[in-house]
């Protein structure tokens, strides 16, 4: 007797979610939620969050070099800081992308159900990735008008 | 058959990785106290000789040409020189000399996971609510608890003191001398045809592996049991049983190979735990591997030899990934659609 017809299991029961939200069954048209923001919005998300970075990052070197400190060592503590943020969220984003359906797999299997999603992760790590790049952007402009001015 | 576009969109996202390590590591070193000019130069030194390497190394420059230097220099691979550890090696040399020994330890630990954390997974499955599933879940729960500091010394007491089976460290008996073909001696040994040499190196290799792999075989055997169980009570199961099928059939025909999909997922992500515990299982058998370097270049300072080892620690973990993510789209074959 052949079982052919028993193989074809849904998958999507143990694994990566709903296969048809990556796309892979409808010839790559991935579903959209509704509250998914537009690239516009995105764009407009990150902005906000690199300028909030340069200006902490820009108040940062100012209370440093008014506290007494040089120049150089507010700058590059600063900047080092950023790039500690901004490193930190590649890291992240990146690490989501590669590992978010094994993490959510974890939660699935082992309990701890945090919600915790890879979508959510990389909209997360993004926004602090501009607050670091934002706040590397910063400190180097600021250190570069305090040289000039001093 | 794995597509081409799927395995190409999985190594550009090395790059993001790499860069993310890089950047993360750049940031530590310069926030953590400490001078490298003043490492080089000994604390003796005078103010004006440490100005001077300063300058040489470039770290008087503004800190965002130090980074772009940084990276630009690790694209191409060249993390510098050691500054104590092995002063004046490249450390691409350092690393080539210690990777093997980190490598093969991890690889083999990997195998104990995966060769015993399988089956036993299976087996609790299959005979839920058994006295071997119970067994199992227990131990399962043990090998997640105990922490390598802890198992180590104890397997070393029970094998080498106790019963005197297994050596207690290093990588091979002192009377072999082994030409180093891959700088992993178990194989090097087997390539070289001593098999007392080679029987040696497994010996010596074997406790170690075994530490640093009861975690790894833990994880998995629970994965493997959940997974199982989930896909055992799937419709399509229940049809083929009721075509006649022996349930053995069933489980290996249909149900394995589906719930290896949640399985394969975290053997990459622990593989991260695997390195990770590499460097305390390297410095309770007395190995020499990647582990111990970057432990000992944390300490004395070492900033090359850190930054070095840290991304080879990433750039490891990333590939292992890649290759899961081969495997798993190889058992879901939708997903490189």
């Amino acid at each position: 007797m052949s079982s052919g017809d028993a193989d074809g299991p849904p998958r999507d029961s143990t694994g990566r979610g709903d296969p048809s939200n990556r796309g892979s069954h409808d010839g790559g048209a991935s579903s959209v939620s509704d509250d998914a923001p537009t690239p516009r919005e995105r764009v407009r998300r990150l902005g906000r969050a690199a300028l909030l970075g340069a200006v902490l990052a820009g108040l940062a070197v100012l209370a440093l070099v008014l506290s007494g400190e040089s120049v150089q060592f507010a700058s590059e503590n600063v900047f080092a800081l950023g790039a500690l943020v901004f490193g930190f969220s590649m890291l992240g984003w990146s690490g989501s992308v590669f590992v978010g359906d094994g993490i959510e797999n974890v939660q699935r299997h082992l309990g701890g159900n945090s919600n915790w999603t890879e979508t959510g992760s990389r909209q997360a790590m993004a926004v602090l990735g501009s607050v670091g790049l934002g706040g590397m952007v910063g400190a180097s402009v600021v250190t570069v008008v305090l040289a000039s001015v001093t | 058959m794995i597509s081409k576009r799927f395995v190409i969109k999985r190594l550009l996202l090395l790059v993001p990785v790499l860069f993310g390590v890089a950047t993360f590591v750049f940031a530590i070193l310069h926030l953590a106290p400490g001078d490298p000019a003043r490492v080089i130069a000994g604390q003796r030194a005078s103010e004006e000789f440490v100005n001077q390497i300063r300058t040489e190394l470039g770290l008087n420059d503004p800190i965002w040409v130090q980074y772009g230097r940084f990276l630009l220099e690790a694209v191409q691979l060249d993390f510098g020189e050691s500054y104590q550890i092995q002063r004046g090696t490249a450390i691409t040399e350092v690393l080539r000399n210690r990777l093997p020994v980190t490598l093969e330890m991890a690889l083999y630990g990997q195998l104990f996971g995966i060769l015993l954390g399988i089956p036993t997974g299976l087996l609790a499955a299959i005979k839920q609510d058994s006295l071997s599933d119970h067994l199992t879940r227990v131990g399962a729960l043990t090998g997640i608890s105990i922490p390598i500091y802890w198992s180590g010394p104890l397997l070393i007491l029970l094998f080498a003191q106790v019963l005197g089976w297994l050596p207690a460290s290093g990588r091979i008996a002192s009377q072999y001398s082994v030409e180093m073909v891959t700088g992993m001696v178990t194989i090097d040994t087997f390539l070289s045809g001593n098999f007392a040499a080679f029987k040696s190196a497994v010996r010596h290799m074997f406790l170690p592996s075994l530490v640093i792999g009861i975690y790894s075989m833990a994880l998995i055997s629970r994965m493997m049991r959940s997974s199982m169980l989930e896909v055992i009570r799937q419709d399509y199961m229940r049809t083929a049983r009721a075509k006649g099928q022996g349930s053995k059939i069933t489980v290996l025909k249909h149900g394995f190979r589906n719930a290896l999909i949640p399985v394969v997922t975290i053997i990459g992500i622990q593989f991260g735990s695997l390195l990770g515990g590499a460097v305390l299982t390297e410095t309770v058998f007395g190995i020499g591997g990647i582990g111990t370097l970057l432990v000992n270049a944390i300490q004395v300072g070492d900033y090359p030899v850190v930054q070095g080892t840290v991304l080879t620690f990433a750039f490891l973990f990333t590939l292992v990934n890649l290759g899961v993510d081969i495997t798993y789209s190889y058992l879901d074959p939708r997903i490189d659609q």
